[in-house]
């Protein structure tokens, strides 16, 4: 058994609950004790939904399983009559599982007609969330999908845009936009916003688009088994990867243009996918190759996240901004192969895989990196270490469910990234002149609590559901337990602030290792020496 | 107030839904008791709650954890918690570890109390608090929590009468209480809560035990039956009548006779703003932290109409004098969420008090809303808390009026194409 703080990947019931909520008529049953769905705030609350999620709890108390009573089917009557969804998804909770009910013979004492009821029954224990959402969505196209005679013109599928899905508006927005102008129409996106009626026409579409390998591919097998629709893997993160999906989506579709005897689709010229017509689609080709940007290739970056978020940044940052990976990792052990198949030779290391939060916070640590890119954990871990990050992955924070239009898909979507990267870094010029000046006028204080031009600590203060997260800071000064000299803390303090940690901690180790008991200015002295300043 | 109790009727439904699970609590307590660590024998969905739900943030050192029942750990009914229990130790070297209980080894029939047993020591102790969403809801395992610290209060000796405070509530509301209580000539053994478990009030027959949360009804109980301590049965000290109530019926248990009525007339004059704008306003509790009865009875004071104040559970001593000032309105226990919807939908109240699971989908129903968890953050207590409890129920109402008019067929689209 082991002590748990947080963990990365949300539950079984939770991938359940994705689904339900993106889908129209899907109402999910959760056969629960009390509390269980605290999930339904989980929407209500970051994606602020206007309407009930079609989420309803069938409550077990303590007091029901020593009578053996069951609400189940008076639940499922009572959600019949309220909300008259097409298919009610029945899951048991963690608890409840072990009680090994017959879930579906339960559910048939019920008015609410048995072809309606699905009982999902994933071993909670076994399956988390993104094995669970995109079981239950597979096995949804499987029970409706039915063949279809393709649109006329040419479609496509969206396959995994799933509620609570990193930036998902977004990028559902930025890929359309390109869809737009290629001249090719969508013919479902699910499940988010899909009805039972959609999900009968999927075999329409002529191309299945999957940009996340953690929910769509198992649709996407079933529909090419079943009715020989061709798909596109793809996640078009960064220029060059948009243009190749774009590329490779047109080779797809023209088949099938081909055997419609219809005239093949044509890459049209770039400017067209900019939002005025008129500019190059991305500013980043440009931005990369500045003198500005200059500046930032030797930065060193960490990224880790689950498995697309992670492939498509560390392609993106080594690839199109020139920038140095110290490593990567992801949380998501069953993708872990995958991840380390798309980044082969991009690696220093192996790929991390791990689910504990504090091996990731070490890491960073260690590395000490002038970037990462993580989740909304990593995050707070950066915020600790004074270290700057962006967040590229789910699970995320309200910080990162925010109304504008911040794409991480598509053409924009590398713009989005660009930005981020930029602005969550230390600037190149900036850091020159205070490496010569020493703090250039910048000192914050050594908690890292404000700092400049980088934006981060302003979006801290705001995070309200992090509010005591600054508390946590402030005990790194000593963390490492060397004491040293006045004089010694005195040089230090010469030092750049957003650097002084690692130098605190460098010149530590560089003491401990040459058999030194403290830090006197001789010390110092000598390990700034020994590591090039 | 000298009606005979049990005149409010009650209405028992079928259970309470979109409202958490006694794990909650651990929310603040572990603030609260600054020498403890709180460990969950729980799974998955425990941690995802913690950390999703309640946004809790893992610290440098977090005092809360979960000992994580895996599929491996299924089939063993005593789970080996010792090298947690270790590690716990090591790391935050806590006066108390708390452990608490969740659905899923409840399920298994984990034997708490014997587990509890085993790995308590004198110098830390282990204290069982159940607190699983089978039997426990949001607010209520902090009652647990209390429960399990009795044992640690010393015994007060018989002859020395002073009152102690149940309930946790952050320094500033302490000590508002202490001085409010000294200013009337009563004398303060602490409050249970304190800060630290090393610092626990001494509880004995002469003690009186002032309630000032109104979800804490089994510890009060306990203290009563083993130590003979003294219950002050009065209102709860929320608003200006409430407040002056609780007080003069404390006085009076220390044979102190006061008039409070200018003080409390004082109250209602500083928040005659607030009144005036909760007059006649219809309010709906759908039920959710367990301090439904006292908000409700201070909208009533104010002359606002409640048109159903539903709690999860209703506890008819403990309540009691609640339930009296509440005569006449709909009280409803472990209500129908779906009887609920209806019934919101014909009745069509101001101001609905629900929780975060449903305050924005009311919202989007065109229903002026308050999240009821407020209640339980913010400082509303006795007389410094009338004005910030007043405008806890003004501000939205308020808020709305100056936001511009709201066409949801514009600006809805795409928000949630689920409910489209």
């Amino acid at each position: 058994m082991r002590l748990a703080f947080w963990l990365y990947e949300g539950t079984a019931l939770h991938g359940i609950s994705r689904v339900a909520n993106s889908m129209k008529s899907v109402h999910t049953v959760y056969h629960a004790p009390q509390g269980d769905d605290y999930i339904t705030a989980t929407y209500t609350m970051l994606e602020r939904t206007p309407e009930f999620p079609a989420l309803s709890i069938s409550v077990v108390r303590g007091q029901d399983l020593a009578r053996g009573a069951s609400r189940l089917p008076g639940t499922l009557e009572q959600v019949d009559e309220h909300y008259h969804p097409e298919i009610i998804v029945v899951a048991p909770s963690c608890s409840t599982a072990l009680l090994q009910e017959d879930l579906g013979q339960t559910a048939r004492h019920s008015r609410v007609d048995s072809d309606r009821i699905l009982v999902y029954d994933v071993n909670p224990f076994r399956v988390q969330e993104h094995e669970a959402a995109e079981g239950l969505f597979t096995e949804l196209v499987k029970r409706y999908s039915l063949e279809q005679t393709m649109t006329e013109k040419p479609s496509v599928n969206l396959l995994g845009f799933t509620s609570l899905g990193f930036h998902l508006r977004s990028d559902l927005v930025s890929l359309r936009r390109i869809l737009k102008t290629l001249g090719v129409e969508v013919n479902v996106v699910a499940p988010w916003g899909a009805g039972i009626e959609d999900l009968r026409n999927l075999p329409a579409g002529w191309v299945n688009v999957l940009p996340y390998r953690e929910m769509g591919p198992g649709v996407a097998h079933y529909l090419r088994e079943k009715f020989g629709i061709p798909s596109v893997h793809g996640t078009p993160m960064g220029v060059k990867p948009t243009l190749d999906w774009i590329r490779e989506l047109l080779e797809q579709l023209n088949v099938v243009a081909g055997e419609k005897k219809l005239p093949a689709l044509e890459m049209p010229p770039l400017t067209d996918f900019s939002l005025d017509g008129l500019s190059a689609p991305s500013g980043v080709p440009w931005f990369a190759r500045t003198a500005d940007m200059e500046s930032f290739s030797n930065k060193r970056a960490f990224v880790f996240g689950d498995a697309t978020h992670t492939v498509g940044m560390v392609r993106f940052l080594k690839d199109e901004l020139g920038m140095q990976i110290v490593g990567a990792g992801t949380y998501l052990e069953k993708h872990a192969e995958w991840v380390r198949e798309q980044l082969e030779g991009y690696l220093p290391e192996p790929l991390m895989v791990t689910d504990k939060f504090q091996e990731v916070s070490k890491k960073i640590e260690d590395e000490m990196p002038e970037l990462v890119c993580g989740t909304q954990m990593e995050r707070h871990s950066c915020r600790k270490l004074d270290v700057p990050c962006m967040v590229i992955s789910t699970p995320t924070h309200i910080e990162n469910h925010l109304i504008g239009y911040y794409p991480v898909l598509g053409f924009e979507g590398a713009d989005v990234l660009a930005d981020r990267v930029y602005t969550s870094c230390k600037l190149g010029l900036e850091k020159h002149l205070i490496d010569f000046f020493g703090d250039a006028g910048l000192e914050y204080g050594e908690d890292g609590s404000e700092r400049a031009s980088n934006g981060h600590a302003a979006v801290g203060s705001s995070g309200h559901q992090e509010g005591d997260g600054a508390q946590a800071s402030g005990h790194e000064g000593d963390a490492y337990g060397m004491p040293w000299s006045p004089d010694a803390e005195k040089m230090l303090k010469k030092v750049p602030f957003f650097v002084r940690k690692k130098v605190r901690k460098n010149t530590e180790n560089f003491a401990r290792e040459n058999g030194e008991a403290s830090i006197t200015a001789e010390v110092f002295k000598k390990a700034k020496e020994a590591l090039g300043g | 107030m000298t009606s005979v109790p049990g005149t409010t009727q009650i209405i028992k439904e079928d259970n309470v839904t979109h409202s958490f699970c006694g794990l909650a609590s651990v929310g603040w307590l572990y603030q609260k008791i600054k020498d403890s660590f709180f460990l969950i024998l729980g799974t998955h969905t425990c941690a995802h709650f913690l950390q999703n739900a309640l946004g809790m943030m893992v610290f440098a050192k977090p005092r809360f954890g979960i000992a994580l029942i895996e599929e491996g750990d299924l089939s063993r009914q005593e789970p080996a918690l010792d090298d947690v229990i270790a590690e716990i130790k090591a790391d935050h070297h806590p006066s108390v570890i708390f452990l608490l209980s969740s659905c899923t080894p409840e399920v298994m029939k984990v034997d708490f109390k014997g587990l509890a047993r085993t790995l308590n020591t004198p110098e830390v102790p282990v204290l069982f608090v159940p607190a699983s969403g089978l039997t426990f809801n949001f607010t209520q395992a902090e009652d647990s929590v209390l429960h399990a610290m009795v044992p640690f209060c010393p015994e007060a000796p018989a002859g020395k009468k002073s009152v102690v405070f149940i309930g946790s509530v952050n320094d500033s509301i302490a000590d508002d209480f202490r001085s409010e209580a000294e200013e009337l000539g009563i004398k303060v053994g602490g409050f249970l809560p304190e800060n630290r478990f090393d610092q626990m009030p001494a509880i004995g027959p002469d003690t009186v035990l002032a309630p000032i949360q109104p979800y804490l009804s089994r510890v009060v109980a306990r203290l009563n039956r083993e130590r003979g301590s003294k219950v002050l049965r009065s209102l709860f000290p929320f608003g200006p009548a409430g407040t002056r109530v609780f007080w003069e019926d404390l006085a009076s248990m220390f044979d102190i006779t006061v008039d409070l009525s200018e003080r409390e007339n004082a109250a209602w004059k500083r928040i005659s703003k607030q009144v005036d704008l909760l007059k006649g306003k219809r309010v709906f509790f759908t039920a959710d932290t367990m301090m439904e009865l006292p908000l409700a009875r201070f909208l009533k004071n104010v002359g606002a109409e409640v048109v159903e104040c539903s709690s999860a559970y209703i506890n008819k001593k403990f309540h009691a004098r609640e339930l009296e000032a509440l005569e006449g309105v709909r009280v409803v226990e472990q209500p129908n969420f779906h009887r609920q919807l209806q019934d919101i939908k014909q009745e069509k109240p101001d101001l609905i008090v629900t929780s975060l699971m449903t305050a924005n989908p009311f919202v989007g129903h065109g229903f002026i809303v308050k999240w009821s968890m407020e209640f339980t953050l913010m400082p509303i207590h006795s007389w410094s808390g009338v004005f910030t409890l007043a405008n806890l129920f003004v501000s939205p109402l308020q808020r709305r009026e100056n936001l511009p008019e709201f066409d949801e067929s514009v600006w809805l689209k795409g928000v949630m194409p689920s409910a489209e």
